[in-house]
């Protein structure tokens, strides 16, 4: 007799299986369980694959998050009118200015031009930062965006916008509304994932609510690996619960289920979590296979930097990240620097000593990333992203060594990748980089443009909530077009 | 003053559109430009239906006001009319030229006076106009707005006559049968007493049964044997702590700030405490609610009271702030209490009007902040209660007491203002006026203002502006007030976790945008019950309960799904998932593991053995073992839980510390030391019912093999390990996990 089959709609509601769910979905059909769906059915599966609303040549991101706001002046925004100002006051340039603008309003010092030099770089003839030796390489393959703006002047308000497109706690983030657009790729790997800082610096401010789904279903919250000891919960076995102890224990549970569920083989959910046992078994190994970097070559290594102190961490993180893209997961975000100040690239002070450090951190093993990304043919459809939550400031923050503070009115990101224009800069900042001046791109922007380049038409995505329909872009966003390839 | 506004205006201008420099230093040829080529346009052309002056005789449209730069730069509903320097973004000159909108609608300009409008945009929109827009008044029919059903008060409807009448126990039968006769349908009959005393437990208590107590239930002979096991479980204390939850999750619980630092709030769990013993309690609902928004006006001697107002602190709130957000992040906080309020006790969105008139409901934006100027001057505060053991220090929502400690108070953060102001598009730096506390218009008769509900301070030396306390009273007045409203929004809670899903599936959404009920007359029924038997919600679960809709069976009938697949119109029971906190206090029970001291400090500590409500709800350090099954990020107020299946709750049955703890010390409780009678009482003990055969058979089979395939593997204790496997099994079937 064939039990009836559960409906759509009823497996939405209880939908799920973050990680895997896919291949849940997919066995359950196989085995006739549910009702045959169409491929991107997300009533069935919230994690089928969508059809993008236009074709695009982007399928997944990798988001270099530079945590803390780096100094746009200092890295990729080239101010030779900084050094014309260099020493004077930032009312002479700008009477307006308050000293509220920056976090510390008691440390405004004079205008000070960065302490590092620039050199032309690529085809392009970029102008980059010396503490960016590799990655000046790359310029070339990217699209460089000078005049991103925000709405706070502090750190977790400013993360919040950043991966959420409000200043507040609660909102889903970008990475959710991807999954949610697009579902995923991956058989039993999670759609979204997300690394922090492994050096014991800390998480970014605001925490886990930066990889929040908000109120899109809990499913598409990142998960986030934990950067010291397992990196995912319950991965492992009980002591004396040995792979062929457990799989007998397994076979038992299956057993023992079949009779409740035949009394209710139309609940589709009960067959469902019979089959999650099945996948959770098999994550076992496939989610450390996806981290395993031993299993890379010699010469990988060596390319993303493993085994050089100074940026061996962040190495690892990124060479996991290409694995993930790889096994088809959707977007991967790992922050450089853990909560703020010096444990981040939030540079109060010595902004010289804070910033060479965290670029020496990231530089050799993002440009590896790159490189191996464009090697497999990967970086035609993976975006990679390179941005903080907000820029610094021109002016010094005095203090025994010279820092810049916060800077909400400008800041500088970086795209390359899938279907991104190579060699590009679009949008100026003023002449000191204090604010953005020319085609000013607010964070929708940004977004939606991220989620053009994805195939998602930002003011199509929407989720209804509380009452009203919200999308990532809120009432903003315009695409940039010119960085488009 | 007036220059200092100004530059607040043009600042705000810079900030909110690119290039504002041209708006805000317009030069003398622009500006010309503008007072010969478009103003006169603006007024012969624009004016009659964009302006404040339209707006004032009704006749503004699309909310669009021409007749200032802001106005224009704002936009109406369609977004900004004019974006400087960008023609393609600027709705006016997509409307002139009749791409989006055809206008004016008496025809369109000459292409000369069209290319004007794109030069002027092109040069930055040079526009002198100075001023705010005039706040858009009147496009909100609130008349029209009091007929939509939720806004409405109690239709009173006779439970109807049915055909099947012996299926009818209470009337909420009749007004379910009657509609599924309409249908086509039919129910279950009543499910046996196994199921219904686990069906119960879970639902009232969060627990399981022991086998004793399922055995002496079975085994009463009296007919009011069930009437007699709901009024005991509603008499226990469990009772409150799994009630508690439910409302927890829509008051958006949590003991700490959230945000950057995150800091504990180290007393507020007196508030989930109350919510305990006013469930146990069964204080009147409506009490429940006055309380909440102001036990400390309304009765300030009472500890619980004062407990109660923690519902008003419990939001997130920032902590690293600096000056220049030091405002909004306050408006935000009203904010916070506003929204929170609105969907908690009236499933309305109120806090979708803090911008512009709410886009569906009757909710105008005068309304929020008049609204939200009831907490003005309420802030979170520690004092020292008598709580029958000494004094203790508890977090309260009050006026006029010291405030709790900030991170932001070294640099002068003030916690409130003395004026809540109406702002302009939200915006801190428009403001328009001061607003005085009200409440929603649609919800009081058009004779009525907020006076009406006003509760004047006992003595002019009251601590507390009583402006709570008269919000509090307008909620719960069934006369003129929102007491009808408060009334269905809380019995459709109550209905909602007895039977899976609301009358109103949007549990905290009953405005135009929610979903509508399945059986609105039941609704009113129920609400007008609840109302005139004092608010009682113990008296409320009894009714639904004995109800022949919740007693039935769980079977499944292909011919009946093929109606009412959803089964939205109740012809069965379909087996429910256990929330997270319920699948963990069952396995610890099962365990005998339960620790159930009550009330206190909660713990981070997933190794702990209390009940899960007792877990601290730390917003940065979410335990993980709930998260797992949908627990909320506990930011905003939820309505309903997602129910997800995924394969990390596997992982957790499978291999986490805890679930193998909670598995030793069940095979620990089974002291029958022949294999198949642990099975039975393992069975008894988790599931309530006695194993069947074959589960008894292929139970036994496993024990023996696993303890083989354990002492192949070297493990000493081999039999007591294999039991342990069996137990681990047991706690992970969905039969353990999903009530029928």
């Amino acid at each position: 007799m064939t039990p009836p089959l559960p409906n759509r709609r009823e497996m939405l509601r209880h939908a799920g299986c973050g990680f895997g769910l896919l291949a849940l979905a997919g066995m359950l059909h196989e085995e006739g369980l549910v009702e045959a769906a169409p491929l991107g059915d997300r009533a069935l599966n919230p994690f089928a694959a969508q059809p993008a609303h236009f074709p695009a040549k982007a399928k997944r991101v990798i988001w270099i998050f530079i945590n803390g706001g780096p100094s746009h002046v200092d890295t990729w925004d080239y101010k030779p009118g900084l050094e014309k100002w260099n020493g004077k006051s930032i009312r002479e340039f700008d009477a307006e200015f308050k000293d509220t603008t920056g976090f510390f309003k008691n440390q405004v010092g004079a205008l000070m031009k960065s302490p590092f030099a620039f050199t032309p770089r690529g085809e392009s003839g970029k102008m980059v930062s010396e503490i960016f030796p590799r990655l000046g390489q790359h310029v070339d393959r990217m699209a460089f965006i000078h005049s991103g703006y925000t709405e706070s002047n502090n750190h977790s308000p400013a993360l919040f916008m950043m991966n959420c497109g409000l200043p507040r706690m609660g909102y889903p983030c970008v990475g959710s509304w991807v999954n949610y657009g697009l579902g995923s790729e991956s058989r039993d790997l999670p759609g979204f994932v997300v690394m922090s800082d492994p050096k014991g610096r800390g998480l970014p401010k605001g925490h886990a609510a930066n990889w929040s789904a908000g109120f899109l279903p809990g499913v598409y919250q990142g998960t986030h690996l934990r950067p010291t000891g397992d990196p995912i919960d319950n991965l492992q076995r009980p002591e004396k619960l040995t792979d062929e102890l457990q799989r007998s224990q397994l076979d038992l549970l299956k057993q023992l289920n079949e009779t409740h569920r035949e009394q209710f083989a139309a609940d589709g959910e009960l067959a469902a979590r019979i089959e999650s046992f099945e996948l959770a078994y098999r994550m076992q190994s496939a989610a450390p296979e996806a981290i395993d970097i031993d299993a890379e070559p010699a010469y990988i290594q060596k390319l993303y930097g493993i085994d050089v102190p100074e940026c061996g961490h962040f190495a690892r993180q990124c060479l996991v990240a290409r694995r993930l893209v790889e096994r088809g997961v959707r977007f991967v975000q790992i922050y450089s620097g853990g909560m703020e100040n010096q444990r981040s690239w939030d540079g109060h002070i010595d902004i010289d000593g804070n910033h060479r450090q965290f670029a020496g951190e990231t530089d050799q093993p993002v440009a590896a990333l790159l490189t191996d990304l464009a090697e497999r043919g990967l970086l035609e459809d993976t975006l990679v992203i390179w941005c903080g939550e907000f820029g610094r400031l021109p002016i010094a923050q005095t203090g025994e060594k010279p820092g810049r503070d916060h800077n909400p009115h400008c800041f500088t990101a970086w795209l390359a990748g899938g279907g991104v224009k190579g060699g590009v800069s679009y949008g100026e900042s003023d002449e000191v980089g204090y604010k953005a001046a020319v085609d000013r791109v607010h964070i929708n922007d940004l977004h939606a443009t991220i989620l053009h380049l994805l195939g998602i038409e930002h003011e199509r995505l929407t989720f209804k909530y509380n009452g009203r329909n919200f999308r990532l872009t809120d009432v903003g966003g315009r695409v940039i077009e010119p960085i488009l390839a | 003053m007036a220059h200092v506004m100004r530059t607040l205006l043009a600042l705000a201008s810079l900030l909110a559109w690119g290039s504002g420099l041209a708006a805000a230093e317009p030069d003398r040829q622009g500006l010309e430009f503008f007072e010969s080529k478009i103003r006169p346009v603006l007024v012969e052309k624009c004016y009659a239906c964009h302006s404040a002056e339209a707006a004032a005789d009704g006749k503004l449209k699309g909310n669009l006001l021409l007749d200032t730069r802001d106005g224009a730069r704002s936009g109406g509903d369609s977004g900004p009319a004019v974006v400087p320097g960008n023609v393609d973004e600027s709705l006016l000159v997509s409307a002139l030229r009749h791409e989006s909108f055809e206008m004016p609608p008496t025809g369109k300009l000459p292409d000369a006076v069209i290319a004007d409008f794109v030069k002027w945009v092109e040069i930055g929109a040079p526009d002198p106009r100075e001023g705010d827009s005039a706040p858009v008044a009147g496009t909100i029919d609130l008349e029209a707005g009091r007929r939509f059903w939720s806004f409405q008060p109690f239709r009173r409807t006779d439970p109807p006559a049915v055909k099947d009448e012996s299926w009818v126990r209470t009337p909420i039968d009749r007004f379910l049968l009657a509609r599924q006769e309409q249908l086509g349908l039919h129910a279950n009959p009543t499910a046996d007493r196994r199921t219904l005393i686990r069906r119960a437990y879970f639902d009232l208590l969060g627990l399981p049964p022991t086998p004793a107590e399922v055995e002496a239930f079975i085994n009463d002979a009296d007919p009011q044997a069930y009437e007699k096991l709901i009024d005991r479980l509603l008499q226990s204390p469990h009772y409150g702590e799994r009630w508690a939850r439910h409302w927890l999750d829509v008051a958006r619980f949590a003991e700490s700030h959230g945000y950057e630092q995150d800091y504990d709030r180290p007393h507020a769990y007196h508030y989930r405490d109350f919510v305990i013993q006013a469930l146990n309690a069964d204080m009147p609902y409506d009490q429940f609610v006055r309380w909440q928004l102001a036990g400390d006006e309304l009765a300030p001697e009472d500890p619980l009271a004062m407990m109660a107002t923690g519902f008003l602190g419990a939001g997130p709130f920032p902590t690293q702030l600096t000056e220049a957000e030091f405002e909004s992040a306050r408006y935000d906080e009203l904010d916070d209490m506003t929204a929170t309020t609105g969907v908690a006790f009236l499933g309305l969105s109120i806090g979708c009007a803090r911008c512009h008139d709410h886009k569906f409901d009757p909710i105008p934006t005068k309304d929020y902040y008049r609204f939200a100027s009831t907490f003005t001057t309420t802030i979170r505060s520690e004092i020292e209660l008598e709580l029958g053991e000494g004094e203790t220090k508890v977090q309260v929502s009050s006026e006029g007491l010291p405030h709790i400690k900030h991170h932001a108070d070294d640099r002068g953060y003030p916690h409130f203002y003395p004026e809540t102001h109406f702002l302009v598009r939200g915006d801190v730096h428009r403001k328009d006026g001061v607003a005085e506390p009200g409440f929603l218009q649609v919800l009081m008769p058009e004779e009525k203002d907020a006076s009406h509900w006003r509760v004047a301070p006992p003595n002019d030396e009251a601590r507390a502006s009583f402006r709570r306390a008269s919000l509090a009273n307008w909620i719960t007045d069934t006369e003129y007030g929102a007491g009808h409203l408060a009334a269905r929004v809380a019995v459709n809670r109550l209905w909602q976790h007895h039977f899976g899903r609301g009358i109103v599936a949007t549990p905290n959404d009953f405005g135009t945008q929610g979903e509508h009920p399945t059986h609105p007359e039941l609704l009113d029924w129920l609400a007008s019950d609840l109302v005139q038997h004092g608010w009682k919600l113990k008296r409320l679960h009894k009714v639904m309960m004995t109800s022949s809709v919740y007693m039935q069976s769980s079977d499944f009938d292909e011919a009946r799904a093929r109606l009412d697949r959803e089964n939205a119109f109740h012809w069965r029971r379909a087996p429910q998932r256990l929330e997270a906190e319920a699948i963990r206090d069952a396995m610890l029970h099962v365990a005998g593991m339960l620790d159930t001291t009550m009330f206190g400090p909660g713990t981070l500590d997933q190794n702990m053995r209390r009940r899960s409500v007792y877990f601290f709800i730390k917003r940065s350090q979410l335990i993980p073992m709930m998260m797992l099954f949908d627990w909320p990020e506990h930011l905003v107020s939820i309505g309903a839980r997602s129910v997800t299946t995924i394969a990390p709750q596997s992982l957790m049955f499978m291999n986490s510390p805890q679930a193998r703890q909670y598995a030793e010390g069940f095979a620990g409780r089974l002291e029958d030391k022949s294999r198949e009678g642990a099975v039975h009482q393992a069975y008894r003990l988790a599931l309530a019912r006695e194993p069947t055969e074959r589960e008894r058979q292929v139970a036994a089979e496993f024990l023996a093999a696993q303890q083989e395939r354990h002492q192949q593997a070297g493990h000493a204790d081999a039999e007591r390990l294999a039991l342990i496997d069996f137990c681990q099994a047991m706690l992970s079937l969905n039969e353990f996990v999903y009530v029928e």
